[in-house]
C-alpha cells in the first residue's frame, strides 16, 4: 500500500473498498487540536506496537460532522469498524442497531475497572457497556488567582452561596467579569443537576424507558437557571457575547473573569495561558446538598457491526492498547482528559504525577466522578438529545437577552423537548431500550 | 428541417452526462426528500415508518416552524430589495460616468470572487461589538450593538452581508442593461428639459426592465437558500433563533438533530414555495415586461 503515505488518498481508497481488509482496519473520531494529536500518537503508538493490525485513523473535524458522517455510512453500508461518537449520541446509537456492544465483543475485558462516573454514562440499565470510555473529561471549577485577588479571594468557593457573594466582592471591586459560561446545557443543566442527584427528566433521566418527559422546568435545574439569569442581570456572570475574547473559556484564558465552571480537558489550554495562576476544584454545589457524582462528557469508542471477525478482533486489540495505562496518561498529558480506569489513578500516584502542574485538573476531576451516584447521575439517555441541547440554547438565550423570563424559556423547551422524546419513541416504536 | 443528426438516439446520449448529473443530485434526492416526508425515518436506517401526512401536520402546526418561515420571508424581501437597489445605484452612477466610475466598475466585480463562507468570517469580525467598527459606538452608547445576544442586531448584521454578497453580479447585470439604453433617448429627453431624475425614472428605469426582472427573480430565489452559509458562520441561527431561517432550521434538524424526517418534510415545503414564487415571478410579472426596444 504505498498510497499510505498519502493518508487523504488512502481513506478515499480505503471507503471506496467498503469493509477493511482484516488486518487493515480504520477508526474515524472528532477531535481537534491537541486532542486530535493525542489520538493520532495513540494510533501511531499501536501500530508500531505490533506488526498484525494496521489502523488508519481518520479525523471528521467535529463530533457532530463526525456522527453525521457516520449515518451515512453506516445507510451506504460504508462505514469503519470502530467510530468515536460524542456523548451526546448515545441513545442514538443503542438504539441504532449498527453498533455492538463492546462488553459482547470483548466478553474477556475487566470491564467493573471502569470509573463509575464514565461507565454509567455508556452502559444499559441493566448494566451492559455498550461502548468504551475513551476520551472523557467532567465538569471542574476553575478561578483566576490574580483576578480574585482584586476582590480578596483566596479559594475557589465550594457553594453557590459562597460564589454570588465573592462575585459581589468582585464586581465592587471593578471586575467587569466575575464568572463567564457559555449557557451550554452540559455545563449549566445536566453536570448542576447530576451533582445535586436532581432529575432533567422522569425515568431516571431517560434509563428506564422511551416515554421519559423533561423535568427541566421545575425542581433544582430550575432554581439554578433562574438564579443564573438573575445574577447575569445583576452583572455578575457574563455570557460569551458579552466578553472580548468572544468565547468563554479564551475569555478566562485572556485573563478577563475571574470564575468559570467548564471541563476539565480546558485545562490544558488554560495553564497554558494563566500558569499557576490557576486554580481547579470541584464545581460548587448549594448549601445543604448530598453532593453526587458529576458524569462524563466527551467521547467513547463503538464497534460498528457488519465487519467480518479479523477486523472485530482488530478493533479489540486497539481498544485494549488505549485502555492500558501508560496510553491513558499519554493521552491526559497530552489534552488533559480523566483517567477512564481506576488503575490509572494507582499509576499516576505512584509516578507522582497529580503533583505536576500539567495534570492540574485531574484530581477535582476525578474527586468529582467518584461521588457517590444516585438514578439521576449516571448519565442522560433522551432521544434527538442534540436537537434538545439547541432548542435549550435558543429558549435561554431569548431569557439571557430579557424576552422571556428564565422559567418561560423552561416550560417551552420542557414543551418542545417533550414533542421531541414523542417522535424519538415513535420513530423506534416495537424497539425496546435495551 | 429536420434536426442533422447522425442517428435518432445521438442528442439523447450527448446530453446523458448531464442528465445523470441532474437526476444524480437533483431528481433523487428530491424524490427521496417526498418520500421521507411521509415516513419516521430512523437516522442510521433499518426501519422507517409510514405514517402518512403526520410530519407536514407536525411541521404547519409548530411555531418555530412558521416563526422560521416569517424571518425567511422577512429576509427575501428586504435582503433582495436592498440587493438590488443598491447596485441600481451603483450601476446608475458608473453609467453616468462619475469620477472614478471606472474603478469602481472594476473594484465592485471583486467580492463576486468570495464565497459566502469567507463573507461570514469576516463581517463577523467588522461587526464584532468590542473590536470592530461598531466598538467606539458601543463605548459612547454600551450594548448599544451586540449581534451575539441581540437578535436584530445579528439579523441586521446578516442583511448587510447579504447586499454586500449580492452587489457585484446584480451590478454588472444592471450596468450592461443601461449601458445598452441608446443615448440618443436620454439626450433628447435632455433637450426637453427633463432632469437626471426624470429621466432615470422615465426613460432608463423603464429600458432595463428585463434585466430588472431578471435579478429580482435571481435574488428572490436565491435569498431563500444562499443565506446558508453566511448564516452557519456568523451566528448559527442565533441569538435565541433570531437568525434561523428556513434552510437553516433545515440543516440543523437533518444534520445536527438527526430528524430526518422533519428536515424532509420543511424541504419539501421550501421546494414548493420556491417552485410558486418563482411561477408568479415568470407567469405574472413577465408579462410586465417588455422585451423589444
Amino acid at each position: 500500500m504505498k498510497l499510505n503515505s498519502l493518508p487523504v488518498a488512502a481513506t478515499f481508497l480505503l471507503a471506496s473498498l467498503g469493509p477493511t481488509a482484516a488486518a487493515e482496519f480504520q477508526f474515524w473520531y472528532g477531535n481537534t487540536g491537541a486532542a486530535e494529536t493525542a489520538i493520532q500518537n495513540a494510533c501511531a503508538a499501536f501500530n508500531d506496537s505490533q506488526t498484525e493490525h494496521k489502523i488508519t485513523c481518520v479525523g471528521q473535524g467535529s463530533y457532530d460532522t463526525a456522527m453525521q458522517k457516520a449515518i451515512a455510512a453506516v445507510r451506504a453500508k460504508q462505514h469503519p469498524v470502530l467510530i468515536q461518537f460524542f456523548d451526546a449520541g448515545t441513545l442514538d446509537l443503542m438504539l441504532s442497531g449498527a453498533v455492538e456492544p463492546v462488553a459482547q465483543a470483548l466478553p474477556d475485558v475487566d470491564w467493573s475497572n471502569y470509573v463509575t462516573g464514565a461507565k454509567s454514562y455508556y452502559e444499559t440499565s441493566k448494566g451492559q457497556l455498550y461502548s468504551q470510555p475513551y476520551n472523557a473529561s467532567t465538569v471542574v471549577f476553575y478561578g483566576n488567582k490574580e483576578v480574585m485577588a482584586k476582590g480578596g479571594i483566596d479559594a475557589p468557593p465550594q457553594t453557590y452561596e459562597a460564589l454570588v457573594e465573592a462575585l459581589r466582592k468582585l464586581k465592587t471591586a471593578g471586575v467587569e467579569c466575575p464568572y463567564v459560561t457559555d449557557g451550554h446545557p452540559w455545563r449549566v443543566l445536566e453536570q448542576v443537576a447530576a451533582r445535586h442527584g436532581a432529575p432533567i427528566a422522569s425515568r431516571s433521566n431517560g434509563y428506564d424507558g422511551l416515554d421519559a418527559e423533561y423535568q427541566i422546568n421545575q425542581g433544582l435545574p430550575a432554581q439554578h437557571l433562574t438564579n443564573l439569569a438573575a445574577w447575569h442581570d445583576e452583572g455578575l456572570v457574563k455570557l460569551d457575547p458579552e466578553t472580548r475574547a468572544g468565547t468563554f473559556s479564551d475569555a478566562f484564558n485572556a485573563g478577563e473573569c475571574a470564575f468559570m465552571e467548564a471541563s476539565t480537558a480546558n485545562y490544558s489550554a488554560a495553564y497554558k495561558a494563566l500558569g499557576d495562576k490557576v486554580l481547579v476544584g470541584m464545581a460548587p454545589v448549594y448549601e445543604g446538598t448530598e453532593r453526587k457524582n458529576t458524569f462524563v462528557g466527551g467521547g467513547s469508542l463503538w464497534i460498528m457491526k457488519g465487519h467480518d471477525p479479523e477486523a472485530v478482533a482488530a478493533a479489540g486489540e486497539f481498544l485494549n492498547f488505549v485502555r492500558q495505562p501508560e496510553q491513558q496518561i499519554n493521552l491526559i498529558r497530552e489534552a488533559a482528559f480523566v483517567p477512564v480506569t481506576n488503575d490509572v489513578m494507582t499509576v499516576m500516584r505512584d509516578q507522582n504525577l497529580l503533583t505536576d502542574p500539567a495534570f492540574g485538573s485531574i484530581e477535582a476531576g476525578m474527586e468529582s466522578l467518584n461521588q457517590p451516584g444516585n438514578e439521576n447521575s449516571r448519565g442522560i439517555r433522551l432521544g434527538f438529545y442534540v436537537q434538545f441541547r439547541d432548542i435549550f440554547k435558543e429558549e435561554t438565550q431569548r431569557a439571557f437577552s430579557g424576552e422571556q423570563t428564565m422559567q418561560a424559556a423552561l416550560d417551552n423547551a420542557k414543551t418542545r423537548g417533550d414533542e421531541l422524546l414523542r417522535r424519538f419513541q415513535q420513530t423506534y416504536s416495537g424497539v425496546e431500550l435495551p | 428541417m429536420p434536426p442533422s443528426f447522425a442517428g435518432r438516439w445521438t442528442p439523447f446520449w450527448l446530453s446523458l452526462p448531464m442528465l445523470l448529473i441532474v437526476a444524480l443530485f437533483f431528481y433523487i434526492p428530491v424524490y427521496l426528500s417526498f418520500w421521507w416526508s411521509f415516513t419516521l425515518e430512523r437516522p442510521f436506517g433499518g426501519g422507517s415508518e409510514f405514517v402518512g401526512f403526520q410530519n407536514y401536520a407536525r411541521v404547519l402546526s409548530d411555531p418555530i416552524f412558521w416563526d422560521a418561515a416569517w424571518r425567511t420571508l422577512v429576509f427575501m424581501v428586504f435582503g433582495s430589495t436592498l440587493a438590488i437597489i443598491v447596485p441600481l445605484i451603483l450601476a446608475l452612477a458608473a453609467d453616468r460616468m462619475v469620477p472614478l466610475s471606472h474603478t469602481a466598475r472594476n473594484v465592485l466585480i471583486w467580492p463576486k470572487g468570495i464565497a459566502g463562507a469567507s463573507i461570514g468570517v469576516v463581517f463577523a469580525f467588522i461587526f464584532n461589538p468590542f473590536v470592530g467598527i461598531m466598538a467606539p459606538l458601543n463605548g459612547l452608547f454600551p450594548g448599544l450593538w451586540n449581534p451575539g445576544s441581540d437578535g436584530t442586531d445579528a439579523f441586521i448584521m446578516l442583511l448587510i452581508a447579504h447586499v454586500w454578497n449580492g452587489i457585484p453580479f446584480n451590478f454588472v447585470i444592471l450596468l450592461a442593461g443601461l449601458q445598452a439604453v441608446p443615448r440618443s433617448l436620454t439626450q433628447a429627453a435632455a433637450i426637453d428639459g427633463a432632469s437626471p431624475w426624470r429621466r432615470i425614472r422615465d426613460v432608463q428605469l423603464p429600458m432595463i426592465a428585463p434585466q430588472l426582472f431578471l435579478t429580482f427573480v435571481l435574488e428572490f430565489t436565491e435569498s431563500v437558500v444562499s443565506a446558508f452559509a453566511l448564516i452557519d458562520t456568523m451566528t448559527q441561527g442565533g441569538p435565541g433563533g433570531a437568525t434561523r431561517l428556513l434552510v437553516y432550521k433545515i440543516y440543523q434538524d437533518g444534520f445536527k438533530g438527526y430528524d430526518l424526517s422533519g428536515a424532509a418534510t420543511q424541504s419539501a415545503i421550501l421546494m414548493v414555495f420556491v417552485l410558486c414564487l418563482a411561477a408568479f415571478q415568470f407567469l405574472y410579472l413577465e408579462k410586465k415586461v417588455r422585451y423589444e426596444r
